[in-house]
C-alpha cells in the first residue's frame, strides 16, 4: 500500500511525542480533576438587599467612576441559579456591566421549599418582580428602572411589563425568550395534554422535582452528555477547556426545583393552551396581552438553540407594542449565546451599545 | 505538519461529533411521536409515585434511628443561609453606620457613584 499524500514522518513522530505527552498529562490531571474542587462562581462583590422564601434581591457594587442614571434588574430563570451571568473575573456579563458603568441588580431564586408548592405564577408577576422594582427604586433613587430577563426570566419580564404597561420599566431586554410555546416541539410532546397528567405529578410531589426538569432538558440531547465527557477526556490535559467545562456542567446540573401551583399554570396556560402567543394570557385577572408592551425592546435570540428553538421565540419582536424594537440572531446556543467566550465578543458589546444611549 | 485529514485525533474529534449528531438527530425523532411521550408519562408518573413513597418510608427510618434526614438537612442549611444573609445585612447596616459617623454630612448610605455616565460616542465603541 502507498503512503497517503501529505504523510511526513518527522510530522509523525511529533504527533506521536505530543500525544505521548497529553496521555501522561491526562493521567496527572485526570487524578487532580477528581481530587479538586472547581473554580468559585458567582464571586463578583454584592449585597442582598431582600430576601423573602424562594426570591432573592441582589445589588452588585459599583465599580465605575460613574454610572448611568438608570439601573438594571436581572429577572433569572426559575429553573436555573443566577451565577451563569457571573462565572468567573473576565467571563462574567455582570463584571462587564459593571465596568461599563452600569449600576445592577438581580433577581435570583433559590428552590421553594416543600411549604412553597402553593406559589403562583400571581406571587411571582404581582408580588416578587413588582416588590424588587420597588426595592431598586428605593435602593438607586431612581424612578426609572431597565428590566434584563433570561429565558423564563424574560417571560416573567413580559408579564410584568404588560400588566404594569404605564409603570417604571424604562428598557426590556429579553434573551431567548419562548413566546410559541408549540415551537418547543419536544417540550410540547413531553407535556401532551392526553399523556402528561400534571395534577396527579403536582399533588404527589408538591413542587416539581429538579430531576425531572433535568432529565427533560438532557433528553432534547440524550447523546450530548456521554459526548462531553469523552470530549473532557481528550481534553483533560487543557487547563482552560476543564475550567470552562467545570463551569459549565455545574450551572447546567444545579437545577432547581419550581413551586408546584406555578409548574401547574406554565404547563396549563403556556404549553397547552399557548396563552403568550394567543393573546389570552391573564395573571390574577390581568390581562398580559404582549401588545400592551411599549417601552424598547431588544430580543437576543441564538441560531442554534435547541432548548427555545428560533420559532418559538422571533414572535415576540413581531407581536409587542413597542416601536423601538429590535431582535438580534446570534450565533451559539442557548446558554453560550449569553454567557463564555461568545457571548464576550457577540451579545455583551451588543447589549452594552443598545442599552448604553437608552439609560440616561 | 500532518495534513488534518490523515491526523488520527482530528479523525476522532470529528467521528464524535458526527455520532453525536447522529444519535441526538435520531433520538430526537424517535421522542417526537405520541407514542413516546404515552409511554415516558406512564414510567415517569409511576416514578414519581414510588420515589416519593421511598422517601416518605426513609424519612420514618431515619427518625426511628434518631437520625437527621436530608430533608432536615436541607433545612438546615437553609437556615445556616439566612443567618449568614441576616448577617451580611448587619455588616452593611454597621458599615453605614460607621461610614456615617465618620462623615455625617454626606447623607445617608455607603457612597456612591454619581448616575453621570453618558455612552461614548459612536465613533468611541469598541
Amino acid at each position: 500500500m502507498n503512503a497517503p499524500t501529505g504523510l511526513d514522518f518527522a510530522s509523525i513522530s511529533e504527533r506521536v511525542q505530543s500525544e505521548v505527552q497529553r496521555a501522561i498529562q491526562r493521567s496527572i490531571k485526570g487524578v487532580e480533576y477528581f481530587s479538586s474542587s472547581g473554580p468559585s462562581l458567582g464571586s463578583t462583590p454584592k449585597d442582598i438587599l431582600a430576601v423573602r422564601g424562594t426570591m432573592n434581591l441582589y445589588h452588585y457594587r459599583p465599580i465605575a467612576d460613574e454610572i448611568y442614571r438608570v439601573p438594571i434588574l436581572i429577572v433569572m430563570a426559575t429553573t436555573n441559579r443566577g451565577y451563569i451571568l457571573d462565572m468567573v473575573p473576565g467571563q462574567s456579563f455582570i463584571e462587564f456591566l459593571l465596568k461599563r458603568g452600569y449600576d445592577v441588580y438581580m433577581l435570583d431564586w433559590t428552590a421553594p421549599k416543600p411549604e412553597e408548592k402553593s406559589l403562583r405564577m400571581e406571587d411571582y408577576v404581582l408580588d416578587f418582580i413588582p416588590d424588587c422594582i420597588r426595592r431598586v427604586q428605593q435602593d438607586s433613587g431612581e424612578k426609572d428602572v431597565s428590566i434584563i430577563g433570561y429565558c423564563f426570566g424574560g417571560v416573567l419580564s413580559l408579564l410584568y411589563g404588560s400588566i404594569f404597561h404605564d409603570g417604571p420599566m424604562k428598557n426590556l431586554i429579553c434573551f431567548t425568550t419562548p413566546i410559541d410555546f408549540r415551537e418547543m416541539k419536544l417540550f410540547s410532546n413531553f407535556s401532551d395534554r392526553r399523556y402528561f397528567d400534571v395534577d396527579r405529578l403536582i399533588d404527589t410531589t408538591g413542587n416539581m422535582p429538579p430531576e425531572l426538569i433535568l432529565q427533560s432538558f438532557e433528553m432534547l440531547r440524550p447523546g450530548s452528555r456521554v459526548a462531553s465527557q469523552v470530549q473532557l477526556w481528550d481534553n483533560i490535559w487543557n487547563d482552560e477547556y476543564v475550567k470552562a467545562y467545570r463551569m459549565m456542567d455545574r450551572w447546567g446540573t444545579d437545577t432547581l426545583p419550581l413551586a408546584g401551583e406555578y409548574f401547574r399554570a406554565i404547563t396549563k396556560d403556556l404549553m397547552w393552551d399557548n396563552k403568550l402567543y394567543n393573546d389570552t394570557m391573564t395573571v390574577g385577572g390581568r390581562e398580559a396581552k404582549l401588545a400592551n408592551i411599549k417601552v424598547p425592546i431588544l430580543h437576543a435570540v441564538a441560531e442554534h438553540d435547541h432548548i427555545v428553538p428560533y420559532d418559538a421565540a422571533k414572535h415576540l419582536i413581531v407581536k409587542i407594542g413597542s416601536s423601538d424594537k429590535e431582535e438580534v440572531v446570534l450565533k451559539g446556543g442557548h446558554v453560550s449565546v449569553v454567557a463564555g467566550a461568545n457571548a464576550i465578543k457577540r451579545l455583551w458589546p451588543k447589549l452594552d451599545s443598545w442599552l448604553g444611549k437608552r439609560s440616561t | 505538519m500532518a495534513d488534518k485529514g490523515n491526523d488520527p485525533a482530528v479523525i476522532w474529534q470529528t467521528m464524535i461529533g458526527e455520532m453525536e449528531k447522529g444519535f441526538n438527530s435520531f433520538a430526537n425523532q424517535a421522542m417526537a411521536s405520541p407514542e413516546f411521550s404515552r409511554a415516558m408519562n406512564q414510567v415517569g408518573g409511576a416514578t414519581a409515585g414510588a420515589q416519593k413513597q421511598l422517601g416518605e418510608l426513609m424519612e420514618k427510618y431515619l427518625l426511628a434511628m434518631n437520625l437527621p434526614s436530608r430533608a432536615q438537612m436541607v433545612g438546615m442549611a437553609e437556615r445556616i443561609q439566612a443567618i449568614e444573609g441576616q448577617l451580611n445585612e448587619i455588616k452593611v447596616l454597621l458599615q453605614q453606620v460607621h461610614h456615617n459617623s465618620l462623615a455625617p454630612e454626606s447623607g445617608s448610605g455607603t457612597p456612591r457613584p454619581p448616575r453621570t455616565k453618558r455612552p461614548p460616542s459612536e465613533g468611541e465603541q469598541k
